[in-house]
């Protein structure tokens, strides 16, 4: 079983995001459990995305503790509670602008990839919209769900500005290839 | 590859939906065809009532949706319009439940068969949302047939098999699920046909009904002896829901492939321990007793599914033969404890080599128990010797 977790700020999607890859993953024949915090969330205030994706029905109904991986919305948010989570294998894709350099350096022994989701989103026309951007990276970097999949159910699912989410999304895979071909040369 | 891929998923996902809990309870209701639903919005619930004025807008759902100014005037909507013949359905959690708790013993004394999902939530105070057995459990004396289940699929499912354990028996239906981990917990969900349902569940057709045409009405003083008496009667009707259910959830399984049960037992050959609890933790509990299983120790699960009325016979039955049932409350009855374990003491007392019960309030206020903590508490059961009360664990 793939145990994910995404966390952001109320207001930036990453409630979406978590539905969004759920349902690509859906989409994909695997079956999934996706749940996230709700009632007390407001604007600003960290929320939580659970994300549970296996061959099998999914029975286990607990929070997540240890995640296979991590999507951070907010690189402020990425600190010890959320880093509990995390083991030494746990992927984290991290939207920030610095460099994979820079989280080398302040979290040693982790598996971080650094993607500058705001800069994508501007340059595709979506603001501060982040979250399919993200998906793509996440995507991408975890190997899991197919881009096509994903990209159809940012497609399917996207109340407007469509074709901005679907150039967000693939703009955040390619920003993905080019760290890991940066890393290999 | 791909493509081939999503086309294969994609005929499955035909009538396999991504649903939330409380969305499955809304297709639920969907399919019973109600013509009636009054309703006010309480988080976590609030999403049933979304998806429900969603259908009605659409052209889908053919039901008169009232919005009236709190969960009680909602009780009190549903009862007369129940009494008219007319099928009822509404949706509520925590606080709104017990804001109509005046009305619920109304309800199942006027022998109106109502449909009414609940998210169990915390009850205030502190203010919370989080998963918490004790808003259901304290309407325990109210009259109302309880289900609690563990899955979007089995509250879907359920939703259907109460409207004809309530229509059957004339008694109330309250089927919980639990706040977060069911209600908005999104999973693949199998979306039977309207032909299907219809073929399963009949139109609402009362023995009698309100009717301007026959002038009768429901409410008058009555003696002691006619008060007596229908007590008697409801007693009787609620001694009859265990068969019904297990019927009804036995059609379901014949046409649909899937059943749940009145009380599961889940590999429980042969053990010597036994985890029961209700709700979402027995998805868990599975997970758990998996993990012992594979460490050779003989730990199975009893599910139950129906708490109201208790199915003691069943329960008797499930856990003859074992030496220690470990009771997970998430619930809390102050000076009390733990309620599941109060009533399943009650059931097994002077039953022949009963098992040794110990309780324990687990999941209080939504406390996180995972697989791991399950497996523990089993384990520490096993070698200790059970205390009357029931013990506060996490």
């Amino acid at each position: 079983m793939l145990e994910i977790v995404i966390q952001g700020r109320g207001g930036q999607g990453a409630q979406t995001a978590g539905a969004l890859l759920a349902a690509a993953f859906f989409a994909g024949g695997r079956h999934v459990q996706s749940f996230a915090s709700y009632g007390g969330a407001r604007r600003g205030t960290p929320v939580s995305s659970f994300i549970r994706v296996d061959d099998a029905p999914v029975r286990v109904r607990c929070d997540i503790e240890r995640a296979d991986a991590i999507l951070c919305f907010d690189a402020t948010l990425l600190d010890g509670p959320l880093l509990a989570t995390a083991h030494e294998h746990t992927l984290i894709v991290v939207n920030s602008g610095r460099g994979p350099e820079a989280f080398a350096q302040a979290l040693p022994g982790r598996r971080v990839i650094p993607v500058d989701a705001i800069a994508i989103s501007r340059r595709a026309g979506l603001g501060r919209i982040v979250n399919s951007a993200l998906l793509g990276a996440f995507a991408r970097a975890l190997g899991d769900p197919p881009m096509a999949t994903l990209e159809r159910t940012i497609r399917e699912r996207s109340p407007r500005l469509v074709e901005e989410n679907v150039a967000a999304c693939e703009a955040g895979c390619r920003a993905v290839d080019a760290l890991c071909v940066a890393r290999a040369a | 590859m791909d493509a081939v891929a999503d086309a294969v998923a994609d005929a499955v996902a035909a009538r396999t939906l991504l649903l939330t809990g409380n969305e499955a309870v809304a297709w639920g209701a969907r399919l019973a065809r109600p013509q009636v639903c009054p309703v006010y919005p309480i988080t976590p619930q609030t999403p049933v009532l979304e998806k429900l004025t969603e259908f009605q807008a659409q052209g889908v759902l053919d039901a008169e949706i009232i919005t009236p100014e709190s969960e009680h005037s909602v009780m009190s909507a549903c009862i007369p319009a129940s009494l008219a013949g007319a099928r009822v359905f509404t949706a509520t959690a925590s606080q709104g439940l017990l804001l109509m708790h005046e009305l619920l013993h109304y309800a199942s004394g006027a022998r109106v068969p109502i449909v009414m999902a609940n998210v169990n939530r915390t009850v205030a105070s502190p203010w919370a949302f989080w998963p918490d057995h004790t808003d259901s459990l304290a309407q325990r004396d109210t009259g109302w047939v309880q289900l609690y289940v563990e899955s979007a699929q089995e509250a879907l499912d359920s939703v259907l098999q109460a409207f004809r354990v309530a229509e059957q028996a004339l008694l109330p239906v309250l089927v919980s699920l639990d706040a977060f981990y069911v209600s908005h917990a999104m999973e693949p969900v199998d979306v039977p046909s309207q032909t299907e349902v219809d073929a399963y569940l009949p139109p609402f057709a009362p023995p009698r009904r309100l009717d301007t045409a026959s002038a009768s009405s429901w409410g008058n003083v009555v003696s002691q002896d006619m008060f007596y008496r229908h007590r008697v009667a409801l007693q009787e009707a609620m001694d009859g829901v265990p068969a019904l259910l297990a019927q009804a959830d036995g059609e379901w399984q014949r046409r649909f492939g899937r059943g749940w049960g009145v009380v599961e037992r889940y590999r429980c050959e042969d053990a010597d321990a036994v985890v029961v609890t209700m709700g979402s933790m027995c998805g868990t509990a599975r997970v758990a007793v998996d993990a012992l299983r594979e460490a050779g120790e003989a730990v199975g699960l009893v599910k139950l599914r129906l708490f109201r009325p208790l199915p003691a016979a069943a329960l008797r039955a499930a856990l003859a033969g074992i030496r220690d049932v470990v009771v997970l409350d998430r619930n809390h009855s102050p000076g009390a404890g733990g309620i599941l374990h109060q009533e399943l003491r009650a059931a097994l007392y002077g039953a022949p080599e009963a098992p040794r019960v110990h309780g324990l309030l687990a999941g209080v206020g939504g406390v996180n128990v995972p697989p791991q903590r399950i497996a523990a508490f089993a384990r520490e059961c096993r070698g200790t010797t059970p205390r009357p009360e029931s013990v506060w664990v996490r």
